[in-house]
């Protein structure tokens, strides 16, 4: 924490001492006017992010661990959709954005929708993976001791899985924020993103700063959640990520 | 499918050979093909206006690469993505590693480091305008704001976990400076850079197309939001065709140079497990 207030000492003395120009860098207070000015849209630019976020995580999340299951378990499943997944995952959603506007033109619908999209191939690949790593053993054992489908997966399949598709969601819950904020960049459609844009428009390059200060803490508070809500429910994690280093 | 028929399918697998093994990939073929014929099917059964078929989508991603969109788009987008990548893995690499080498500097940087790496890139593209002006080198900026992260934090970690031996052993045969960066440092985190490495180029052909929409005129991400606002859907949808083979293309041939490059890694990691 040390570092953050030496980092802002070094930012105010750039700034008042004239070494980078005001016009690029605003000085310290200018950022604090700019934030309590706009207090209100700030915040309510805040609240229109998570809604969008959460939503399209909400179903990245259940789709990507319900098919990552389904497909990771299946061996017909998986060869068939083979090839598409290669070819889907490494397109951009964020290319997607012009086309998620002409077919859902704008509004949260699209915004969710799209985050939903990007988000769920983390997750899905990481469940698919997962099934993979788990130890022949652990199923044997399972099945010796009378278990039959839905109770393996339901006692064995899915608690070994569990570490691996966390992992995935994380990388999702980052990925989130970056496509809802870049669709309401390119969309204006509110949130932070339309907040920074305001402030842009207006030339209030104190608030500009203050929107991207707010997105670095609103990305690093989800990231920290996440990390701390998954460690919680699944508590032999750890000990998984130990293992397999 | 249940989980024991999945293990039945393994076995079986082995003992049938290579012809199952072709089986299953022809399938994956047969999925591609099913997808896009629902595609064609979907398209001509719903109005056309926003949703074009895939056979007119391809003929104009034809009519694209050989017109002058592949000399004043597609190009200029491959210069900026990859620039910004080199830049990237540079400051990534060199960055990540001193932090991570001198452990003092890095406990000190970490919670700036970790506050720097969450925010939204794309936030930064109006800043970017706004310092400096419409065009590459902004492009190329916001795609290093982003994609140096995966590097940095790559190299960074990879650094912090070296055996100690190493570090030890050059110390006492008098490597220093440069030379103990060179010759320890670097290859030693060398598998660790290249991991961040190939997420670092997908980020930078993402962060690309966003920074081109909101500020640029020219390249793949303006021609897709160009074609998007005056309505010319088709074209809309060869952009981003054309963008993914792009995506493809650079991945299939990152992993074909790191094969090549770490192909004493994989001898050496084999080697010491034994």
């Amino acid at each position: 924490m040390a570092g953050v207030a030496v980092a802002i000492g070094i930012w105010a003395a750039l700034t008042s001492g004239g070494i980078v120009k005001t016009a690029n860098l605003p000085t310290v207070g200018a950022v604090v006017t700019g934030v309590a000015g706009s207090w209100h849209s700030l915040l309510s630019g805040l609240t229109g992010t998570l809604e969008s976020w959460a939503i399209g995580l909400c179903v990245a999340a259940v789709a990507g661990a319900a098919l990552g299951l389904f497909v990771g378990l299946s061996r017909l499943a998986e060869a068939s959709t083979e090839v598409i997944v290669r070819m889907m995952r490494p397109l951009p959603s964020l290319a997607l954005i012009p086309v998620a506007i002409l077919i859902a033109g704008l509004g949260v619908t699209m915004t969710a929708g799209l985050v939903a999209f990007a988000a769920f191939w983390p997750v899905f690949i990481n469940s698919r993976y997962a099934i993979h790593q788990i130890e022949p053993r652990l199923l044997d054992t399972g099945r010796a001791l009378g278990l039959r489908r839905w109770g393996l997966i339901r006692r064995v399949v899915l608690p070994a899985a569990a570490p691996a598709m966390a992992t995935g969601l994380r990388i999702s819950v980052g990925l989130a924020v970056v496509v809802t904020v870049s669709v309401e960049l390119v969309a204006g459609t509110g949130g932070l993103g339309g907040y920074v844009l305001v402030a842009e428009q207006s030339g209030n390059i104190g608030q500009m700063y203050a929107g991207v200060i707010a997105g670095g803490i609103l990305g690093w508070a989800l990231n920290s959640l996440s990390l701390i809500v998954t460690r919680r429910l699944i508590p032999w994690e750890q000990a998984a990520a130990e293992r397999a280093r | 499918m249940s989980a024991a028929a999945g293990t039945q399918a393994r076995t079986g697998r082995r003992r049938a050979g290579w012809r199952h093994a072709l089986g299953y990939r022809v399938l994956g073929w047969v999925g591609l093909a099913v997808a896009l014929g629902l595609w064609q099917l979907l398209s001509v059964l719903l109005h056309k206006t926003i949703f074009p078929t895939f056979s007119g989508s391809i003929a104009v991603v034809g009519e694209l690469l050989t017109g002058k969109v592949l000399t004043e788009d597609i190009l200029p987008s491959v210069f900026r993505a990859l620039a910004g990548f080199a830049i990237s893995a540079v400051l990534g690499i060199v960055v990540g590693l001193t932090l991570g080498y001198i452990r003092w500097l890095g406990d000190y940087c970490s919670a700036v480091l970790d506050f720097l790496r969450s925010v939204p890139s794309p936030l930064l593209v109006p800043l970017a305008l706004l310092v400096m002006g419409l065009g590459a080198k902004m492009v190329i900026a916001v795609i290093v704001s982003a994609a140096v992260w995966p590097v940095l934090l790559n190299a960074f970690d990879a650094a912090r976990r070296i055996e100690p031996l190493y570090l030890d052993t050059a110390r006492i045969c008098g490597l220093r400076g440069f030379g103990l960066f060179r010759r320890i440092l670097l290859p030693a985190t060398l598998p660790a850079i290249f991991a961040g490495l190939r997420v670092a180029l997908s980020v930078s052909l993402a962060v690309l197309v966003v920074a081109e929409i909101l500020g640029a005129s020219s390249g793949i991400g303006f021609f897709i939001q160009n074609a998007q606002q005056t309505f010319a859907v088709p074209q809309t949808y060869a952009g981003v065709i054309i963008f993914a083979c792009l995506g493809w293309l650079f991945d299939t041939l990152f992993l074909f140079l790191e094969r090549r490059l770490l192909a004493w890694e994989r001898a050496l990691a084999g080697g010491m497990r034994v």
